[in-house]
């Protein structure tokens, strides 16, 4: 059996609503996307697609106090195991769920589609207005199932002048297959500040597909900024759609990978409004084997004007058999814009690495230092500053070199 | 007195609003064919032109291929499919002149060329041009070829080449763009009626730049020519092609096919400036311009293509270098203007297979009127391309907020020693530049076209000499009226 | 301490340095002087160990161990520093940290522990007041955004916390006021003694004002054509270097 026998077969069996059967028919009629679909023209499902999985978690026993290791420590938690809501903080004006249905579609894909067809796990996040949290909102999806095919489907809405910052994790607790096809939408209300961390760190066995959509409204601000190590496969679908004037996106990708580990950055921001901006930095680092891809499209539609978007991917390439395919795009329908991409893709700076090894740093230690430096820029633009010392010290003991002081 | 806005406006309006002015069309009898595509239309073509039986299993190959395949839709440009059985395939002019000097060319004919603003004989004795002329797709006169000939140079129509240099023909034809390359060029495999050709042997540098002008004239054709340009061992050539079409108000096609070839050590310069006529400010009429052109390197060579492209209602074209040898040098300026309803989709693939192979990419898009440009860009660099480099520089500048402007790189890099940069910006002209030179007394329209003059100097400069005194002058004509 | 014999050096296949001869002890101060392009910049890169340069022909030492033997970061940890004319820029990697790792880089060549954070932090600050330099000033990252002159400065920060045996100064007065020139002259003296030497490469005689230079050595077309003492640097700003070229041709 491979996956599309699984999901046919749990479609058959779990008596789903006529909505929830049209949407898998959906799926099933466009079938997963394929390498001759233009946004997957450097991303192959095809071996993930062609194993078996299960779509039913296993019955365990542990509590989530059982995987405590795994937080990030924040006072707010919310904790998913193995697709249940086991835990959420009680936070002032917040209200959280488990999974309402809504069935909006974005982008119409067809992994949209499966989505909203099969997923029964996930939450619902609403912030009311005029609500300042200064922490973090840490959310943890933890899995103890071999095999598992799991799609979580969240819906977060901040309201107006709110300001929140969330932290979200997978988590495999041991070293399991799995793979995750999850759904996120965030709704920006006027005036509100959001930023959302994806720190993407799983085992090396696990696959996911991501896809977070933002809906912003005027003077609404949003940062998402996605920190990825681990996973053998990832694919981020990061969408932002600007539905009010002065609004402003801001993405930023730190990706540092090893092996035989695979990474897809897929952004696009959709300016729909006059007078808004957006500001995009993707630091890529591939070791080993790694493969990574980043497309980044940023639209501009007719009479936004007055438009700031700035798009910089960078990436080294440390490894002869590591690789990297880079999509940046603009496609521009307004005149009085300001628009930019640039995309680099090399080594590391022999300049430098002479100025240090001159200070009597040895070669190895300095490469290490440079790479650390090269994606810093991005570490910086992490608000929280816990979370940047973590990812600052989970870098540099990937890079083995020192950064104390 | 007009207020600023409605100055704009009223600039916007006489942009959009220049006419084409090489839409004339030429009175010679012509012999052609009747419409449509079939094996008999190819056995046809290739019989009237007497063409050995070798190069009529070569159309005959492509024209089957052709069948297989289907007219690609990924581009960014929307257009109404051409009828292929609606196209005349072969118009040439009837008696076709053997020419010794151009003083015995069609006096008609000779006007035609006048009023192109070609003048020939203008040309031959002030910038030292060889010509060969292609119209509706019959090489109609080639200057200069006995002084050519002394060097050991050949430079003819492709029929003549066939007929005279069957060896060179064979080895080399569709051994850049291969027939099942794509739709156009296996269209073109099958169809092409002329074209140029050229080779230049072992260590010869070519003593003057060489010219092609090609103009569809007939109503109702296609116009499909093939050149094929092969510099041999440490050769050196610089080829300029330049193009126009009467104004019809039926859409033309134009699919042409080029391919240089530069062998270890060689260097072509390959320059067009692309001015077939691109519709009415409605968007009825104009050329369809597909067209494959791709270059090959072999150790140490380099090719450079320049191309100023201000005509054609659709453009689809993509200038390439495959960078096969060593040390291999791949260049590719260029100015792209899309004015009314024109749509371009234009840009280039740098394939880097060979060591230490650079390649530099400089896009210029101008956006005006209701038209949309496209920038689409492939840099390769696979796994033994080790210590190659690339620069990519792609500017669009909009002027009106009724275009588009698009940027579609593609990069790929397969090894840790290459090096890619890659930068595009969208814009539009200054305000602050436009007042600066208002306060130093330069009119808006005048400022707007010293402005865009600059913005594509760095493409101009890479033309020879006269055609860059032409190109500024049809990026005027272009956005005529307050851009220059 | 450095001896150089027969260098010959070439950039890309093109020779640079053509035949350098030169001699430094301890204690000494030797000032480089020498028109644009006489390939003074390329001589420090080649003691210093830049790869860039392909060294053709000819031997230098270190006390007495072969340079040609060693990598950069060994050079440097035997005692040989470079205070570069354009010290590169690293976003994302603070002064202090740098040092830290530089300093930590020497150590570990003598088999020695690294050192303490509060023991480092002490020595910059007490190197830090020596050459003027304000606090905050080593949370910045490394050279990015600084001036020409902080730059410089820094090079010499770095030079005081590693105590190098000999220092090499590659036009370390280009782009300094007059103010920042003494600060930093009065830093090299400072760190000064019997054991040390320096090598100063300058255009213009302005610097060796404030450090007196034992030797003076005029670098032309990649080979030393004179040497003299301190009055011969004087000579140079007066006469400029024409003369010294014709006579000796």
């Amino acid at each position: 059996m491979t996956l599309i026998d699984n999901l046919k077969q749990y479609a058959e069996t779990s008596h789903l609503s006529k909505e929830s059967q049209e949407l898998f028919g959906e799926f099933i009629s466009k079938g997963f996307p394929t390498i001759k679909d233009e946004e997957w023209k450097y991303t192959s499902l095809k071996k993930i697609i062609s194993e078996s999985y299960t779509l039913h978690y296993s019955a365990n026993k542990n509590t989530f106090k059982d995987f405590e290791k795994y937080f990030l420590g924040f006072k707010n938690k919310i904790v998913f195991l193995d697709g249940k809501l086991v835990s959420s903080s009680n936070i002032k004006g917040v209200t959280i769920s488990d999974y309402t249905s809504f069935k909006n579609l974005s982008n119409h894909s067809s992994l949209d589609f499966l989505n909203a067809s099969l997923s029964k796990n996930g939450f619902t996040i609403s912030v009311d207005e005029n609500i300042q949290i200064e922490e973090p909102i840490e959310i943890l999806f933890l899995n103890t199932t071999e095999n598992i095919f799991s799609q979580y489907r969240n819906c977060i809405s901040i309201g107006k002048n709110s300001n929140v910052k969330f932290i979200e994790q997978n988590k495999n607790v041991s070293d399991l297959n799995s793979l995750s096809n999850n759904f996120t939408q965030i709704n920006c209300a006027e005036n509100s500040n959001v930023e959302f961390n994806k720190i993407q760190n799983d085992t090396a066995r696990s696959k996911l597909i991501d896809t977070l959509n933002v809906y912003q409204k005027s003077d609404s601000v949003c940062t998402v900024n996605t920190v990825i190590f681990g996973g053998l496969f990832i694919r981020n679908n990061l969408n932002f759609e600007q539905n009010g004037q002065n609004a402003e996106s801001n993405m930023n990708g730190i990706t540092l990978l090893t092996k035989n580990q695979f990474v897809d950055n897929h952004t696009f921001v959709d300016h729909k409004n006059a007078n808004c901006r957006s500001n995009e930095l993707y630091k890529g680092i591939y070791l080993d084997k790694s493969k990574g891809v980043f497309n980044g499209k940023i639209m501009v539609r007719k009479d936004s004007q007055k438009i700031d978007a700035f798009q910089a991917n960078n990436s080294l390439l440390l490894n002869n058999d590591a690789s990297i395919n880079s999509k940046p795009q603009l496609e521009i329908y307004a005149d009085d814009v300001k628009c930019s991409h640039g995309c680099t893709i090399g080594q590391l700076d022999s300049e430098s690495l002479f100025y240090l090894r001159s200070r009597g740093v040895s070669l190895e230690e300095a490469k290490g230092l440079l790479t650390f430096a090269f994606a810093s820029e991005a570490i910086q633009n992490i608000s929280i500053a816990e979370l940047r010392s973590l990812v600052q010290k989970t870098m540099s003991n990937k890079l083995n070199v020192d950064i104390e002081l | 007195m007009e207020n600023k806005q409605q100055q704009e406006e009223r600039l916007l309006e006489e942009v959009t609003s220049s006419e084409y002015k090489y839409g004339f069309t030429t009175n010679i009898e012509s012999d052609t064919i009747p419409k449509g595509l079939s094996e008999d239309v190819v056995r046809l073509i290739s019989k009237k032109k007497n063409e050995p039986d070798w190069m009529l299993e070569y159309r005959l190959k492509a024209y089957n291929v052709w069948l297989t395949m289907e007219e690609p839709d990924w581009a960014n440009i929307s257009y109404k499919k051409p009828n292929y059985q609606d196209i005349i395939y072969y118009a040439a002019p009837k008696t076709k002149p053997v020419l010794n000097s151009l003083d015995e060319l069609d006096p008609e004919m000779k006007k035609t060329f006048d009023k192109l603003g070609i003048s020939i004989d203008e040309q031959k004795r002030l910038a030292n041009v060889a010509v060969d002329v292609v119209m509706d797709s019959v090489s109609v006169a080639t200057t200069f070829k006995e002084t050519l000939k002394e060097k050991g140079i050949i430079f003819c129509s492709i029929s003549d080449a066939i007929k005279d240099y069957p060896d060179l023909v064979k080895k080399y034809l569709g051994t850049v763009v291969p027939n099942r390359d794509n739709f156009f060029s296996a269209l073109n495999s099958a169809v092409f009626s002329d074209g140029s050709f050229c080779y230049i042997p072992k260590g010869v540098k070519c003593p003057m730049e060489l010219s092609t002008y090609f103009r569809i004239n007939e109503s109702g054709t296609g116009q499909f020519e093939r050149t094929l340009l092969i510099a041999d061992e440490g050769s050196q050539v610089s080829y300029l092609e330049g193009c126009t079409a009467p104004m019809r108000d039926e859409n033309q096609l134009h699919a042409a096919v080029v391919e240089l070839i530069a062998l270890d050590n060689a260097d072509i310069k390959y320059s067009t400036v692309q001015n077939w006529y691109p519709g009415d400010k409605n968007g009825n009429g104009g050329v369809f311009n597909f067209v494959t052109k791709r270059g090959v390197c072999h150790n140490n060579a380099k090719i450079s293509w320049t191309q100023v492209e201000t005509g054609s209602a659709v453009t689809w074209k993509y200038p390439s270098c495959i960078l096969k040898g060593d040390n291999s040098i791949g260049e590719f300026f260029s100015v792209a203007v899309t004015n009314n309803r024109q749509q371009a989709d234009t840009g280039t693939k740098m394939i880097h297979l060979g060591k230490n192979t650079k390649s530099t990419i400089i896009a210029k898009g101008i956006s005006a009127g209701k038209s949309d440009g496209n920038y689409r860009g492939l840099v390769k660099i696979v796994k033994g391309a080790s210590n190659s480099r690339n620069f990519s520089q792609c500017d669009s500048l909009l002027m009106g907020d009724k275009c588009g402007s698009h940027t579609f790189p593609y990069i790929e890099v397969n090894n840790d020693s290459s090096q890619v940069e890659h930068e595009a910006t969208t814009s539009k002209i200054g305000e602050d530049q436009l007042f600066y030179c208002n306060q130093r007394g330069i009119g808006t329209e005048e400022a707007i076209a010293l402005i865009v003059n600059g913005y594509c100097k760095d493409v101009l400069n890479q033309l020879p000499m006269e055609f860059a005194v032409e190109a500024q002058k049809l990026l005027e004509i272009s956005l005529e009226g307050s851009v220059g | 301490m450095l001896k150089i014999e027969n260098l010959n050096a070439n950039v890309e296949s093109t020779p640079i340095l053509k035949g350098i001869d030169l001699t430094v002890n301890a204690g000494e101060i030797h000032a480089i002087m020498g028109p644009n392009g006489s390939g003074k910049s390329t001589l420090s890169s080649v003691i210093a160990g830049k790869e860039d340069y392909e060294v053709i022909d000819g031997l230098m030492t270190f006390e007495g161990k072969d340079l040609s033997e060693l990598d950069p970061e060994e050079r440097a940890n035997a005692g040989i520093f470079l205070s570069f004319q354009y010290p590169v820029e690293i976003p994302g990697i603070s002064v202090a940290n740098f040092i830290k790792t530089s300093v930590n880089a020497k150590r570990k060549s003598l088999g020695k522990d690294p050192v303490s954070a509060s023991e480092l932090l002490k020595l910059m600050r007490e190197k830090m007041s020596l050459l003027g330099i304000k606090e905050g000033y080593i949370s910045r990252n490394m050279n990015e955004g600084f001036s020409g002159g902080e730059k410089k400065r820094n090079e010499i920060f770095q030079m005081a916390m590693l105590s190098p045996k000999l220092a090499i100064l590659d036009e370390t007065d280009s782009g300094l006021d007059i103010d920042a020139l003494r600060i930093v002259a009065n830093g090299v003296n400072k760190l000064r003694n019997k054991d040390n030497a320096t090598i100063v490469i300058t255009h213009y005689q302005r610097l060796l004002e404030y450090i007196i230079p034992d030797y003076v050595h005029v670098l032309y077309d990649g080979k030393i054509i004179k040497s003299g003492d301190k009055s011969l640097a004087l000579e140079l700003e007066e006469k400029g270097y024409d003369w010294i070229v014709k006579d000796t041709k």
